[in-house]
């Protein structure tokens, strides 16, 4: 078939984005913009032009959401739109989950590369859908619809939507699964499908979609939303012409993508100082004893080593040389979730006033090493679960920009990390009693948004309030999550002690929940979290990282005699040596020390305590002011214990008062004491040097510490090599047990 | 205002509206005639009704008249004010307050809800993970104490109430000397069992205490879904509204001593008026850019359009709302001081712009910004006195020549305008590398885009488009922006009354008296409405309990509920979304009809409701997004009840000439369009009559206002003194 090229000016899309490239590798500019000749010109037209197109975006997601009907996008608001050039970049993108606004950029890349045009066509009106992650995209859980906009014959841009839904028809229910360890383990994949034509959603499609996955109505509900919200903004971007001519249009979309590479530059240049910076983080995999199938039954942790370079010019890169592999695990990332971690968190702490588009992404330089956890390159892998790895991977990055920060005097802007995104709880069941008898219920409540912020260097960190992939964070009602998930009923939502990072700035803080199982059956149960490892970022200047997860359950309890003789219950877990759940329940209590399990069976009365992160402190918590403590013991932040042991303060409750009082007197010399310990405690950096070798040369790291190291060596010549330089090694050092 | 220099007529007063607002109390009376005349005075935060009555005798000096012999026939009194938001914004209010709470939930209110953090702020705040910060708590988190049992969502008992755990709390709350005990159990909404059976414990305890203080429950204070708001309504009821009862008691007392029969009404904020002996006054809370709204939705009544958007530009904010289809929409989701609310609440939206604002330059992107903060009351670097340092709004209006220095408040803030350029220049036109004109308009652009973003983002947000729609501009700063953000969009017409400055406190005194209940009843409509029957009578059964419960009301402050107008209206939704839309529905009373060929009971009335839900739902989110093959869900019942009070009358004037009389030319001056400067007609707008017409360039001065008419623009000024604008 014959088809007249959709570019401009007779191009094809595919000549269009080399040519773009092309011009970004010879000039080092968006579209090899010298000037940004419109601004030039005429200031106030250009920013009124943005300000137009970026307030179409962010109304059309306003509206979109109510047509929504999943929780996670109605409730927390789980949902963004961007408009993207003809190439896919993209130019403005509305508040929501930003993570996403790069990730669409690479499907609609991918549509060009692979000749779209041709076949299937590209046509006004059309409907494309992508949730695959080698497309760019973050994990099959989040689902983008892409609509073209032509004005007449040519292809003047694409306006995407994306929503993250409850479940994907993977392995088990669930949003970020963790049982999955390869691709056919993650549920519906759609690569750049076309779905529609003539603005409507093809019948055949739907119903297909419907029956792949477990929550079908939210399905439907979701890909209406997003497809409402690409409507809304093609005709603002009809109006947008109509007003300021075709021309303008055209120069004006890629000035603005060269203004936002050009702003991103000036504002490291502003706000950070020119060296080499590092940081290290990493996560637990503990599937030894849990994984089903004998490949992914091992012990992992893996290292997220993240080195920044900021050069005297403002230019900025960004590398993860030396991350350790991926594997059969879910936690593998693609390019569409690195670059979308990272995105994310520029916008908050960097470029938030400026021009949010993919000119920062051009603007910055990355190295995601093939064959690790970054860039596993093998497509056949499971990519359910990025987040396990991307979360606390970026926490380095916070890390580093807050060395920036604080040098060049932004004391208020530091965040040394932020908490994980959990326990992120999930599962379902089927009522078998009440009104909704026979009826699927899910559980994946996503109050794991609201996580505690890092302290700054100025003071402590926001309480149960922040999320790294979501600037809008929320925690939702408990009376909304049980429309949803009503099989599994809360018994508590308590501010939990010690999860806030110590500090003389305190990270924020969080609560813990107790939750029991309900008018259920077929009841099926699992989480993610960090358990054996701290996140790398882990406090800043003596700050101390937050608390790690752990899992609490008890299983066959006596939980309905409790409730008939009106006995007491367990609602916190805040004593884990004398736990609630031992003093209060009879039944099989279990405790385990870390926070990611694989799905377990779970019966009526059955009760799990799970709970929400804290945020990483600032300082020596020696340091902190007196007042400051009292008040964390009077909001249940720290206990007296910790209080005692962390912060070296001596204090007593009273009766009368209600309130805790501190003994200054005792206080001062119990700090002195920790301070002389600290000392002996304390060795040389030659010493420790020696002491920390020796443990690698004698094998006494664990398997996986040392299974972690190899790959790391073994996948990197650089990191290798300065590794085995820094401890001395000969060239053809081995980890023990390699 | 118009009238003032008529001394000889007798004024006697029909309506008298107030505004107390922190620093300035404003009234707006009117007479027999329709004449109007507005007062200030100083608000006196302690006992508000002094400052209401210097307020009143302002305005009535204007006529050399006293309220002691104008007040007599005074039939509607309406109050609005910013005292009960005060306390709670300044964190003033009665926290010795006791709550109850299931056990595990004692830090409800501490933990509050993220969004919380963040809901108030801009685009860019909201990006900013540093400025995000949770609002201070209300209640200290000894006064929450929690008891064991729980309801689940579908109302069933799932754990028992634990006496004793209540015995205990309310001990230990007795013991505390709270003031009062609220109860927020969850899923009351649901299933109110557990909550009352708390108050009839704490009773009894009080009686065997010989104590007595009142026992709030959240399933009768406001029982609709959401713990978080549904305790943020009842904690902000007690800590910020109940302590104005008394304040609001006594000017109702010392306005009937002065001889005025009509009762005292409060502003809402879904628009009727309530009597301070109401139940609950949290809906009042929040009334001050309400009354424009009311103001609008009369004026379009008025004037028989369907369809108004109306828009406040105040000294820091700019107010749209709309009146679509002669229906004021109202909204569920609102927040105050923070805190996110349950309340029904008029849907208007506020943005940072209003004429205060500040503009500043920003080195690094090299672009102008604008606010959020504003120089309020002390207007700009041109007030002199006022030490504001940075450029605002008004000081760019300033050297373009649209505003009069000498002729600001009728001159008693003289304005420098020397000061206003040379500060421009050096803050924004140097670094610009422009002239100070240019940028002074260029920012003026700027943020009147922003304005028009809102206000289009807010029409096509409902489905419409401005061709649909008339604009109502007013508020200080209305006049002067009309022309600038309304420029591109094509309304059908634009109306600026002449009394635009004091156009909200007109508007209490057009509001309703009414109450508005709701209640949360979760039924469900499937596909092929085999339930239709089931839900028609629950709908027709929760609507008559509504009307009573809103009779009682007026009964209590001595009405006649036999007036009552009852309004029945549901909110619904396709069955598994989680936003409602509001239907008014066209009887309270629906019939169900047995069809014999379905074996069932039909209701042609729930089928004409679930049409005008698919029309609207179409309408407001388009192409291929309705769903009722899913079924519908209907949330929540909603009730208002009406009883007729008198509203003012827009009084009629003759249409003279076209052309202005001489005496309302004040000459000419220089204003910049366009990048040059025009020579301009200046006018007094007192001074002009109506069916005057005024061509553009041209400045229209009031005391309170100014009004710009661009080059190729004109107004029209009509009958009812109302401008008309038309231009390019």
């Amino acid at each position: 078939m014959e088809s007249k090229n959709i570019g401009w000016n007779g191009k094809s899309l595919k000549s269009m984005l080399e040519e773009s490239e092309k011009l970004l590798e010879d000039k080092k500019s968006y579209y090899g913009i010298e000037h940004l000749s419109l601004k030039e010109e005429n200031p106030f037209r250009y920013e009124r032009a943005y300000a137009s197109l970026r307030g179409a975006l962010v109304s059309a997601r306003e509206t979109a959401l109510h047509v929504a009907a999943s929780p996670i996008v109605t409730e927390i608001g789980e949902l963004c739109f961007g408009l993207y050039t003809p190439e896919g970049d993209s130019i403005a993108v509305s508040t929501g989950i930003l993570v996403h606004i790069h990730t669409m950029s690479e499907g609609i890349k991918f549509m060009i590369r692979e000749g779209y045009e041709e076949n299937p066509t590209i046509n006004q009106g059309d409907i494309f859908l992508n949730n695959d992650p080698q497309c760019g995209n973050v994990h099959t859980t989040d689902v983008q619809t892409l609509i073209p906009i032509f004005w007449e014959e040519e292809l003047i841009g694409w306006a995407g939507g994306v929503t993250h839904q409850i479940d994907i028809g993977g392995i088990t229910p669930g949003h970020t699964l963790v049982s999955s360890i390869q691709r056919f383990d993650d549920g519906a994949y759609y690569t750049c499908l076309k779905i529609g034509s003539n603005d409507k959603i093809w019948r055949d499609h739907m119903i297909s979609a419907k029956k792949a996955v477990r929550s079908p109505m939210y399905w439907e509900l979701d890909e209406k939303c997003r497809l409402a919200g690409n409507l809304m903004i093609r005709d603002a971007v009809f109006e947008f012409i109509e007003r300021e001519g075709i021309e303008y249009y055209k120069k004006f979309i890629r000035e603005a993508i060269e203004e936002g590479r050009q702003i991103l530059q000036k504002r490291v240049k502003e706000r950070l100082i020119p060296g080499r910076y590092r940081a290290s983080s990493f996560m637990d995999l503990p599937m030894k004893h849990q994984a089903w199938v004998p490949l992914a039954k091992e012990n992992r942790i893996s290292n997220h080593p993240l080195e920044i370079i900021v050069k005297e010019d403002g230019k900025f890169s960004v590398s993860f040389d030396g991350a350790s592999a991926g594997g059969a695990n879910a936690f593998n990332c693609d390019k569409g979730a690195m670059e979308g971690g990272q995105w994310v968190l520029l916008t908050q702490v960097l470029i938030y006033g400026d021009k949010v588009n993919d000119g920062a992404y051009y603007a910055v330089e990355k190295n995601y090493p093939l064959g690790s956890w970054a860039n596993p390159g093998d497509p056949y892998l499971s990519y359910q679960a990025p987040w396990g790895n991307l979360i606390p991977a970026y926490t380095a990055m916070m890390k580093c920009l807050s060395y920036g920060l604080f040098a060049r005097g932004f004391r208020e802007e530091v965040v040394p990390g932020y908490g994980f995104t959990g326990d992120s709880i999930q599962g379902g069941g089927i009522f078998n009693a009440g009104p909704l008898k026979g009826e699927r219920w899910m559980l994946s409540t996503f109050e794991i948004s609201g996580q505690g912020l890092g302290a700054s260097a100025v003071r402590d960190g926001l309480n149960w309030g922040y999320a790294m992939w979501n600037p809008e964070s929320d925690l939702g009602d408990v009376e909304t999550w049980e429309l949803f998930q009503g099989g599994i009923p809360y018994l508590s939502r308590k501010v939990k002690p010690n999860v806030a990072g110590f500090g003389k700035y305190r990270g924020g803080g969080n609560y813990g929940s107790v939750a029991f199982i309900a008018n259920s059956e077929k009841v099926e149960f699992f989480a993610g979290r960090e358990g054996l490892v701290f996140h790398g970022s882990g406090g800043m200047h003596g700050g101390y990282p937050n608390s790690t997860s752990y899992r609490l359950q008890a299983t066959n309890t006596n939980l309905a005699e409790i409730f008939q003789n009106k006995q007491d219950y367990p609602i916190s877990d805040d004593d884990t040596r004398n736990g609630e759940f031992e003093r209060f329940l009879e039944g099989d209590i279990e405790r385990k020390p870390y926070g990611t399990i694989y799905p377990i069976s779970l019966h009526n009365y059955d009760i799990i305590h799970f709970s929400e992160s804290g945020g990483p402190g600032y300082g020596d918590p020696l340091e902190r002011k007196l007042e400051s403590i009292k008040q964390d013991l009077d909001d249940g932040l720290y206990t007296p214990e910790t209080v005692n042991n962390v912060f070296g303060v001596v204090a007593k409750y009273e009766k009368t008062t209600k309130e805790w009082e501190i003994d200054v007197e005792e206080s001062t010399k119990h700090r002195e004491e920790i301070k002389k310990e600290r000392e002996e405690k304390s060795m040389n950096f030659e010493e420790f040097w020696k002491y920390e070798r020796k443990k690698i040369t004698e094998g006494e790291l664990s398997e996986h510490v040392n299974r972690m190291y190899s790959e790391s060596l073994k996948l990197s010549k650089t990191w290798s090599k300065e590794f085995k330089e820094f401890w001395k090694f000969p060239e053809d050092f081995q980890m023990g047990g390699d | 205002m118009t009238e003032s220099v008529n001394e000889d007529k007798a004024h006697l007063l029909k309506v008298i509206a107030l505004d107390t607002g922190g620093t300035m109390t404003d009234s707006f009376i009117i007479d027999e005639n329709g004449s109007f005349s507005v007062g200030k005075a100083l608000t006196t935060g302690n006992e508000e009704s002094i400052g209401i009555l210097n307020s009143i005798e302002d305005s009535l000096n204007q006529w050399g008249k006293l309220l002691e012999d104008t007040g007599v026939g005074v039939e509607a009194l309406v109050y609005s004010g910013t005292a009960m938001l005060n306390r709670l914004l300044e964190r003033e209010g009665n926290d010795n307050i006791g709550v109850i709470v299931n056990a595990g939930f004692e830090d409800l209110h501490r933990l509050g809800r993220a969004l919380q953090c963040w809901i108030g702020l801009d685009y860019a705040g909201r990006l900013h993970v540093r400025e995000h910060e949770h609002p201070p708590t209300l209640i200290p988190r000894n006064n929450f104490k929690g008891v064991r049992g729980r309801i689940n969502f579908w109302g069933d008992e799932l754990i028992p109430l634990y006496e004793r755990d209540v015995e205990k709390a309310v001990d230990e709350l007795l013991e505390m000397n709270v003031d009062c005990i609220c109860v927020c159990l969850l899923c009351s909404y649901m299933n109110s069992m557990h909550e009352m059976e708390v108050e009839r414990i704490a009773k009894q305890i009080m009686k065997e205490k010989g104590k007595e203080i009142p026992v709030i429950l959240s399933s009768d204070h406001n029982p609709v879904r959401g713990e978080t708001p549904r305790l943020n309504a009842l904690l902000i009821e007690q800590y910020a509204a109940e302590p104005s009862r008394k304040q609001l008691k006594a000017i109702a007392e010392k306005l009937k001593e002065k001889g005025v029969p009509a009762p005292l009404r409060i502003l809402t904020s879904y628009g009727g008026t309530m009597s301070p002996y109401s139940k609950s006054l949290i809906p009042t809370m929040v009334s001050g850019p309400i009354g424009g709204m009311i103001g609008s939705k009369f004026i379009a009544e008025k004037y028989g359009i369907k369809n108004l958007v109306s828009s406040d530009v105040g000294g820091t904010s700019f107010d749209v709302g709309l009146t679509m289809e002669h229906y004021v929409p109202t909204k569920w989701e609102s927040s105050l001081g923070g805190f996110i609310l349950n309340i029904p609440m008029i849907a208007l939206d506020s943005i940072g712009a209003g004429t205060g604002m500040y503009v500043r330059y920003n080195d690094v992107s090299g672009r102008l910004e604008f606010g959020p903060e504003s120089a309020g009351y002390l207007i700009g670097v041109c007030n002199e006195q006022s030490g504001v340092e940075q450029v605002t709004m008004t000081d760019c209006s300033l050297i373009l020549g649209y505003l009069n220095p000498d002729y600001f408040l009728g001159g008693k803030v003289p304005l420098n305008k020397k000061r206003a350029l040379s500060y421009i220049e050096d803050q924004l036109a140097t670094p610009f590398k422009t002239d100070p004109y240019e940028t002074a308009r260029g920012a003026l652009d700027l943020i009147e885009i922003n304005m028009k973003n809102h206000l289009n983002g807010m029409i096509q947000g409902l489905g419409f488009r401005p061709e649909n729609y008339t604009l109502l501009s007013f508020g200080g700063g209305g006049p002067l922006h009309v022309a600038g953000y309304s420029k591109g969009l094509s309304f059908q017409n634009i109306m600026i009354p002449e009394w635009a400055a004091a156009f909200s406190a007109y508007g209490c005194a057009c509001a309703d008296h009414s109450y508005r209940h709701e209640i949360s009843v979760d039924l469900v409509i499937d596909p092929d409405r085999t339930m239709s029957g089931f839900v028609a009578s629950m709908l027709s059964s929760t609507w008559n309990d509504l009307k009573t419960r809103i009779k009682e009301e007026f009964e209590k402050e001595g009405r006649n509920p036999e007036e009552m107008k009852f309004k029945p209206s549901l909110k619904l939704q396709y069955f598994g979304m989680l936003k409602d839309l509001e239907v008014e529905s066209h009887t309270d009373v629906l019939n169900a009809e047995y069809s014999a060929e379905l074996d069932r009971f039909d209701s042609p009335d729930v089928d004409i409701i679930l049409k005008r839900y698919d029309d609207l739902f179409e309408k407001i989110f388009r192409r291929g997004t309705k769903s009722p093959e899913l079924g519908y869900h209907v949330t929540k019942a909603v009730g208002t009840g009406v009883v007729p009070v008198p509203k003012p009358i827009l009084p009629e004037y003759e249409l003279s000439s076209e052309r202005p009389n001489d005496i309302s030319s004040k000459g000419t001056r220089e204003t910049y369009w366009d990048g040059k400067w025009h020579e301009s007609s200046i006018w007094e707008m007192r001074l002009l009559n109506s069916g005057n017409i005024v061509n553009g360039p041209a400045v229209i001065e009031a005391p309170a206002t100014t009004l710009v008419v661009p080059p190729n623009y004109r107004v029209k000024l009509d009958k009812h003194r109302i401008f008309h604008m038309e231009g390019k």
